[in-house]
């Protein structure tokens, strides 16, 4: 009996290598490799921006009822990156907050940015950071770098990583290289510079995009040194930067006129929206805003009309949705959906939801990539229980 | 089969209860006395669920049932209160059983229907077993296979008891602790021995025989779990593994999710291996100093489980007071029974109320249930040291008392009475 067993042996063992070889193909051909999918995902599939979380830091360095304009400039901003995605928790607002509820207000916890006070921007969900003195020169380069003290909580850090895209936007009084912070102090040009330098050094962005509505603004930008930042400024050297329009009741001046017009760019923009940057400084009119707006974009290396508006202003997630069959092989429950993982819709690649109503199964190790097939699985079932069933038939009718 | 009237009559009212709606019974099956992660009903049902759509149940970390209990209840019949409800039945009828093989009673009616109403009663009527199996928590087809192993033992029937012990190892590993004194039931007798102690009688030689044919029985459940989930392995570490590691630290009224939730990583492996082998050290010994009697080394085993088991829940104490129920001849030696039943209580009363605080109201914390737990650990343990007393006490046997008078010869005088006890061997 031995010796016809080992006659067997050869035949056995080539079985064996067949059946092993079978296995290993089926199992190397059934997903798609998981190097190229992580790519995929955080390649990006619109802009090749590479970024993955959206901060913004928004500024407005005047107080005083006189300064309305300003604290709507930067309320207005902040209205917009919220409507466009991104969340409180990515947002540092430093404003002196001295206008919603001052005693000349007539619309009392109210700031508005146009005459006919149709919308309010202060309303009761804003968040602001930094408020009254707490918005110096000393706290921004610190937000900006990092260097805060350990007691500084959380929501007033630019917890920012080398993915982060940041939108810093930077209103009030300035001059020839200097921004006035709440009428004791100025930033110069040089300082924001150095501060974004020390972010760069210590991988605290992947891109920057500067904007800055002061007078003389172009040149706040001017020394700026470090990859990876668009600047825009509402005026050049030597010009004003002027405000839009004043509304009576109010009684001062309630929006500048290069932020006026960039809001109302921004209104046309929702988050799947596929509008470049190129398109935004497109929109500047000289004429209309009163001053010249600069773009300084030789220090940032993605081509412009390519570079999204929401890459900066929304922070928008980008989901990918795996058709379940590719995953498991199984088109039990949803066998209409044909697509391959790799293959991107043209027309939304940033839905903020895009999740298709699949079950979303976990990836199969490639050992078990047939373990739980529907096929098979009531034949396993029902031979397990045959199994069980024919041992405990056996234990009471035989022994 | 001959059985009491409370036998029909309790369960009758059993399968009433799992067919009638009852409205609190969403609640108990959120219950964490009532189930823990490796017998909850709930994940359960999510396992079978996972296992109708494609879906490896066991990457998820959140089952820990075994595969066969997958298999059977996807294929045969689905979860029903009914089948819970049937377990309990199959339960006392064993319990009964039991009683019978150990007074060496054949099928004969009438003999001490009163004795057999309180032995259906005290299993089917506890609080501790009824409420985890109103639960459909697993834990019952544990008790239950537990059960039947030893009816099948005591009974004399080989293959069915190493079988019924088998399938109860291969749905919590913890029930090892069994093996051997049902491995000796199976090679002595289950009759009472406790008062007349004596060196083991059995053949021992057929034990290695025997835990070969435990062992066979054992593979082929094994292969037949292998076989529903295509030969992958991940259910041992899901299952078995999850008494070994503590996956899950879910708060049950055990004692060992507390200590694991505050270790730090580095002293995980070594007390997982003290607290698993604290409960392997009570084999030998307890097996050993009642060889004489392996049905209450058994029932002693189970008094270890219920009180130091990794995932305990009510069910486990309470199948070690239900079949205290079958060995009378100790009550009389039990030293604090109403102690053990007061601290029963406490635990039983505290545990609930602490954790609805914890977790629910947010107005106690961990060491508020984990003290409940704790006395639930004491009154388990003083159940065990109480049984153990009496098991051994009761080989001492009762004391006759002599009394003397010591009379001085040379001067005729009483010079008092001298007392003494003569123990008298029974």
């Amino acid at each position: 009996m031995f010796s016809m067993r080992f006659q067997l042996l050869p035949q056995a063992c080539l079985l064996l290598l067949t059946c092993f070889i079978a296995w290993a193909v089926g199992s190397s051909g059934y997903s798609a490799p998981a190097g190229e999918r992580v790519a995929d995902f955080f390649g990006g599939h619109d802009s090749g921006s590479g970024h993955t979380n959206n901060w913004a830091v928004l500024v407005c360095a005047s107080r005083y009822w006189f300064n309305y304009r300003h604290m709507a400039n930067a309320l207005g901003m902040y209205r917009t990156v919220k409507r466009l995605g991104i969340p409180d928790s990515n947002i540092i607002l430093m404003l002196a907050d001295d206008v919603a509820c001052n005693a000349r207000n007539k619309f009392a916890g109210s700031v508005y940015a146009e005459a006919g006070r149709h919308l309010d921007l202060y309303g009761e969900n804003i968040e602001v950071d930094y408020r009254g003195y707490e918005v110096t020169v000393e706290n921004f380069i610190r937000l900006l770098t990092g260097r805060v003290d350990p007691s500084m909580p959380r929501s007033k850090r630019l917890l920012t990583d080398d993915h982060s895209n940041i939108f810093v936007y930077m209103t009030g009084h300035g001059g020839n290289e200097f921004l006035k912070f709440q009428d004791q102090e100025e930033i110069s040009a040089f300082d924001i510079a150095d501060a974004f330098e020390q972010m760069w050094q210590k991988k605290r962005y992947n891109q920057i995009l500067f904007m800055i509505d002061t007078c003389q603004a172009n040149t706040m930008y001017s020394q700026i040194y470090s990859p990876n930042i668009l600047a825009t400024g509402s005026s050049q050297i030597e010009e004003n930067s002027y405000s839009y329009e004043n509304d009576n009741d109010i009684g001062v001046s309630v929006i500048d006129s290069y932020t006026h017009y960039v809001l109302k760019f921004m209104e046309g923009i929702n988050k799947t929206s596929q509008a470049s940057m190129q398109d935004l400084f497109d929109s500047y009119d000289p004429v209309k805003i009163y001053s010249h707006p600069g773009i300084r974009s030789d220090l940032f290396r993605r081509p412009l009309d390519k570079t999204l508006i929401t890459d900066f202003f929304g922070g928008v997630a980008q989901a990918e949705a795996f058709p379940l069959q590719d995953i498991v092989g199984s088109s039990n429950h949803h066998g209409n959906d044909p697509t391959p993982p790799t293959s991107r819709k043209p027309d939304a690649p940033s839905v903020p939801v895009a999740l298709s109503p699949t079950v979303v199964s976990l990836p199969r190790l490639t050992g078990e990539t047939h373990a739980w097939d529907n096929r098979w699985k009531e034949a396993r079932k029902w031979t397990s229980i045959f199994v069980v069933g024919c041992l405990i038939s056996w234990v009471s009718f035989v022994r | 089969m001959n059985t009491p009237p409370a036998f029909s009559f309790l369960v009758c009212l059993r399968l009433l209860l799992a067919v009638l709606p009852l409205p609190g019974q969403n609640l108990l099956k959120h219950d964490h006395q009532l189930s823990s992660p490796l017998t909850s009903n709930l994940r359960l049902k999510e396992g079978l669920w996972l296992l109708d759509n494609n879906i490896d149940p066991y990457t998820g970390g959140s089952f820990h049932h075994s595969p066969l209990l997958l298999s059977v209840f996807s294929t045969i019949v689905p979860p029903l209160p009914i089948i819970w409800a049937i377990s309990d039945a199959v339960g006392a009828w064993a319990l009964l059983r039991i009683w019978h093989a150990r007074q060496g009673l054949s099928f004969q009616k009438g003999t001490r229907p009163n004795v057999e109403n309180l032995i259906t009663s005290v299993y089917l009527l506890n609080p501790y077993l009824l409420l985890p199996s109103l639960a459909l928590s697993t834990s019952t087809f544990e008790n239950t296979l537990t059960l039947l192993a030893l009816m099948f033992a005591s009974q004399g029937k080989v293959s069915s008891a190493l079988l019924a012990i088998a399938f109860a190892v291969h749905l919590t590993s913890s029930s090892i602790l069994l093996l051997l004194p049902i491995l000796m039931i199976l090679v002595s007798s289950p009759v009472s021995h406790l008062a007349s102690p004596r060196p083991f009688h059995g053949n021992l030689k057929r034990i290695p025989f025997l835990f070969g044919e435990f062992t066979l029985y054992w593979l082929v459940l094994v292969g037949a779990a292998c076989i529903i989930t295509g030969g992958s392995w991940s259910w041992v570490r899901a299952s078995w593994g999850a008494t070994l590691t503590l996956p899950d630290l879910t708060p049950n009224p055990g004692l060992w999710w507390y200590f694991f939730t505050e270790m730090f990583d580095h002293f995980r492996p070594f007390f997982l291996m003290v607290f698993s082998v604290h409960l392997v050290i009570y084999i030998l010994p307890i097996c050993i100093k009642f060889q004489h009697d392996p049905l209450y080394a058994a029932f002693l085993l189970i008094g270890v489980l219920g009180t130091f088991k990794a995932y305990l829940t009510l069910a486990d104490p309470g199948l070690f007071i239900s079949m205290i129920s079958i060995f009378p001849e100790v009550h009389g030696y039990l030293r604090h029974p109403i102690i053990t039943t007061l601290l029963h209580l406490h635990a039983a009363l505290l545990l609930p109320l602490q954790h609805v605080l914890w977790v629910s109201e947010g107005r106690g914390n961990a060491n508020f249930y984990y003290a409940a737990s704790l006395v639930m650990g004491m009154a388990g343990g003083a159940g065990l040291v109480d049984a153990c007393w009496a098991g051994m006490r009761i080989a001492v046997g009762d004391a006759k008392e002599w009394v003397e008078e010591k009379v001085d010869g040379e001067k005729g005088k009483d010079e008092g009475k001298v007392v003494w006890w003569e123990v008298v061997q029974q």
